[in-house]
């Protein structure tokens, strides 16, 4: 799977409103070494960014972005890491070719 | 049907926002041996999880993943378990292929 070369551990930052997601999209892939693999609107207004890299950068990207996103418009849902998913949870991640 | 393979019971998790339903996903798979067979954006910010396994091993799931996602994001919105689903309603479910 494609996932594998960017690291196995997970982030994900959820925004009310694209502009948010987009401060900490851009914050996150500053702050480290992570490949943004996903877009994703919900629904209801809210936006996911799903990023893949080595568990420390994905640590660092994830509170960088948070933090960064938390002044902007409606603001931060929830910020996550997840440093190994299990396998059956692959597929309903993205592939990281549309992002 | 491909379901069979998987066991019979049904275990759903609904949340706010699309980082508490990947938790939950995570949580569930880790915890009991299912298999995940959707993700569902139901609207409104609303996202499904579905998992099929034996109905000990799915209820175990959906309680490590309910207690999971409880703390992340907007949370959890309900948690539920049909052992047995009637067979009229097995065509509404996801096959798991497209998950």
């Amino acid at each position: 799977m494609a996932n594998d070369n960017y690291g196995i551990a997970l982030g994900m930052i959820e925004t009310r409103g694209l502009v948010p997601a987009i401060e900490a999209a851009d914050a996150m892939t500053k702050a480290a070494e992570v490949r943004m693999i996903g877009r994703e609107f919900v629904g209801g207004g809210y936006v996911t960014i799903l990023v893949r890299g080595e568990t420390g950068a994905v640590n660092a990207a994830v509170r960088a972005g948070a933090d960064a996103c938390e002044r902007v418009g409606d603001g931060l849902v929830a910020a996550h890491i997840i440093a190994r998913p299990h396998k059956e949870v692959e597929p309903v991640l993205p592939a990281g070719k549309t992002a």
